[in-house]
């Protein structure tokens, strides 16, 4: 039996981590004042690289690699936090801005450092108007410190960082199209290349990391690469934070290694409501395909759920139990694609739009027949022809569970007239 | 100004007086950017917070303030669902229709907020005291059915919640602080987009959460524009579906007589 294992969750309802002095009786900022003192920035590039730490935002690409792709060309680099968590069904980015916001600070700190740049910018999704606030007092706390500002820590290294409030978009979780928020602009992806690396804020040299990825940068600096990358699997190192909803006993985020597998992830969550079964799990968020009760031993990674036909993603599992109408759960999910749609590219655009208007006349009693095909036929329709990968989104879910559980859609359709004889 | 009405095109502020007082901040805040366009969304998060919704003044203020023409602002703030281009209730109140609540009980959580306001989705009540939207999710999906009130979240909701909720909003104890209201909001807040509107092929889709209404409303919204008649008001669904037709049949047989 798995367990969990608080690295970045350690103290999380015991201690008030909002509070700097909290922190540091906990090791805080020590690692971010060890690598001023001790380290070169490209020896953190290198811990990172060897911890082979993916980003926990949902593209799962290795930090240490990203970082590399950052030309020398003397230009000003920029790094940014993307605390623009809304992807369905995820909730940990949230929790750890409320919770340990100091944790983030060193590790935008640290991430900063290793790759050059003086200006940091954290962009919190403006709903997180909570967190906005508790994250803008622990800065206003870590800057008194000397953790923030002019030579931190008595280095010559200077960092500045500026909260972003968004104000309503998923799309701006797209590290482009958050760069163009960031920038005064409607919140559109841009297209790549030019990647961000090259050209991304203000067309300058920048890096986007998921809030979790850089919390992790205190740890593998504090225990060593070797720690990171002896637990999870051989391309899936080291622990992730697992928000769990749905239809479990004790929902929220639980820490675990990564590789755990998804039935022993339910455990942890407190098993099934009601002790009823599980039909289907969704392992990624919103975006992810759904996986079936026989596929509950599969490990909680990225390779494996990408085997069994979905994927990790922002490591948000929803679980459903047998009493779910996964034809309103479809419905949620395409209309929340559908409201989030940037606009810009026609598939996704029409396609989420038509989609839901399919689902509705089908929840209305009105449905055909021949809609149960065109909800089908969606993913060749929509899929890989975007500019984001939002447009991709829309259909997984819905093309999962159309196959397995179509009879549900098809009660919802009405018995078709019986033909009168001409 | 495509598509905001009269009545937002003044402030009831003192804008002079707002602005003269709020300046070092917005600075402030523009000094923290290499670009000063990158504090067009909080210069807006900080007239709203003011004004209780992003007036054309604030738009124009802040297009001055950051060499942009007025155009551009709005149409980045017509992009962000969190800027309300038109006045709303003091008590904004979003409900998260995310899956790991619809999967619990927002369905009903949502029926009974409608019930108990008497309005619908993106409506504000007659009073100007609450404005009531159905949201995409709020990350708070261990807590489902989850809302906030005012941005503040509110967890694990019950129609008796609910109930006590508006009680103390009403009798002014609820222990969040109403929103800025400086104009008499409309029935909605939401700007029809006119230049990117919905198909009209699908008019007559009923609205799954609101049973007997109309999820997507846009075509029956364009034939109301063009036949100057109120198609939305006072008529069931069945009958606004049968009466469109009915208006489109006798049209087209006209047309045919010419």
């Amino acid at each position: 039996m798995a367990s969990i294992t608080p690295v970045l969750m350690k103290g999380i309802g015991e201690l008030n981590l909002r509070e700097i002095d909290v922190y540091k009786t906990q090791g805080g900022y020590a690692q971010l004042e060890r690598a001023l003192r001790e380290l070169a920035s490209e020896d953190v590039v290198k811990m990172t690289d060897a911890s082979v730490l993916r980003g926990r935002g949902g593209a799962g690409f290795p930090t240490g690699r990203k970082w590399q792709f950052l030309p020398n060309n003397g230009e000003p680099r920029y790094l940014v936090c993307n605390c623009d968590e809304a992807e369905p069904g995820t909730f940990k980015d949230h929790q750890l801005l409320e919770e340990t916001p100091h944790q983030v600070i060193e590790g935008i700190a640290i991430g900063s450092y290793a790759i050059g740049c003086h200006h940091a910018f954290i962009y919190i999704r403006g709903e997180f108007k909570r967190g906005y606030e508790i994250f803008r007092d622990a800065v206003a706390q870590a800057r008194a410190a000397g953790y923030i500002g002019k030579g931190i820590c008595g280095s010559n290294y200077d960092l500045e960082l500026t909260l972003h409030r968004g104000a309503g978009a998923y799309i701006c979780g797209e590290e482009t199209a958050l760069l163009n928020s960031l920038e005064g602009r409607r919140g559109e992806p841009r297209l790549k290349p030019p990647f961000p690396a090259v050209k991304g804020l203000y067309q300058k040299p920048t890096v986007v990391n998921n809030v979790e990825t850089l919390a992790y940068l205190p740890w593998i600096l504090k225990n060593g690469p070797e720690w990171f990358k002896a637990v999870g699997t051989e391309r899936s190192t080291g622990y992730k934070v697992v928000s769990i909803s749905g239809h479990v006993n004790k929902p929220g985020n639980y820490e675990v290694a990564l590789g755990t597998t998804i039935r022993e992830l339910i455990e942890i969550a407190g098993g099934m409501r009601q002790g009823r079964k599980c039909v289907a799990v969704q392992p990624g968020g919103g975006s992810s395909a759904c996986i079936f009760e026989e596929q509950l031993d599969v490990p909680f990674e990225y390779e494996s759920l990408a085997e069994a036909g979905s994927m990790l993603g922002s490591g948000a599992m929803v679980v459903f139990d047998e009493t779910t109408d996964f034809v309103k759960a479809a419905h949620s999910l395409v209309r929340f694609f559908a409201h989030e749609s940037c606009g810009q590219c026609t598939p996704c655009r029409e396609g989420g739009h038509w989609l839901q208007a399919t689902l509705e006349r089908i929840l209305c009693g009105e449905g055909l027949e021949s809609d149960i095909e065109i909800l089908k036929s969606a993913s060749h329709q929509l899929t890989g022809i975007n500019l984001c990968p939002l447009g991709d989104s829309i259909e997984p879910f819905l093309g999962s569970v159309i196959h397995r559980f179509e009879d549900q859609f098809r009660s919802y359709i009405k018995q078709p007239r019986t033909k009168v004889a001409s | 100004m495509i598509g905001v009405s009269e009545a937002t095109t003044a402030s009831a502020v003192d804008f002079p007086a707002l602005l003269e007082r709020l300046r070092p901040e917005l600075e402030a805040i523009i000094a923290q950017y290499e670009e000063p366009r990158s504090a067009l969304l909080p210069l807006m998060h900080r007239f709203q917070q003011e004004e209780g919704y992003v007036s054309r003044e604030a738009m124009s203020t802040a297009a001055e303030m950051l060499g942009l023409t007025p155009a551009i602002v709005e149409s980045v703030v017509s992009f962000y669902t969190l800027f309300f281009r038109k006045p709303v209730g003091k008590y904004m109140l979003q409900v998260c229709r995310g899956l790991s609540c619809v999967i619990d009980d927002a369905e009903e959580i949502m029926a009974y907020f409608r019930k108990q306001l008497g309005i619908g989705h993106l409506e504000t009540t007659a009073d100007g005291l609450f404005s009531y939207e159905e949201v995409e999710c709020l990350a708070a999906c261990d807590r489902a059915t989850c809302m906030q009130v005012n941005l503040e979240f509110v967890y694990d909701l019950t129609p008796q919640m609910i109930d006590e909720m508006l009680a103390a909003i009403r009798a002014g104890t609820y222990p969040v602080a109403p929103l800025a209201q400086t104009r008499k909001p409309e029935r909605t807040w939401k700007v029809p987009q006119e230049t990117r509107g919905k198909s009209a092929g699908a008019q007559g889709v009923s609205d799954p959460n609101d049973p007997g209404g109309v999820g997507d409303r846009s075509g029956v919204i364009m034939l109301e524009r063009f036949t100057q008649e109120r198609w939305l008001e006072g008529r069931s669904r069945e009958r606004m579906v049968s009466d469109a037709a009915a208006w489109l049949a006798t049209n087209t047989e006209e047309k045919k007589g010419h």
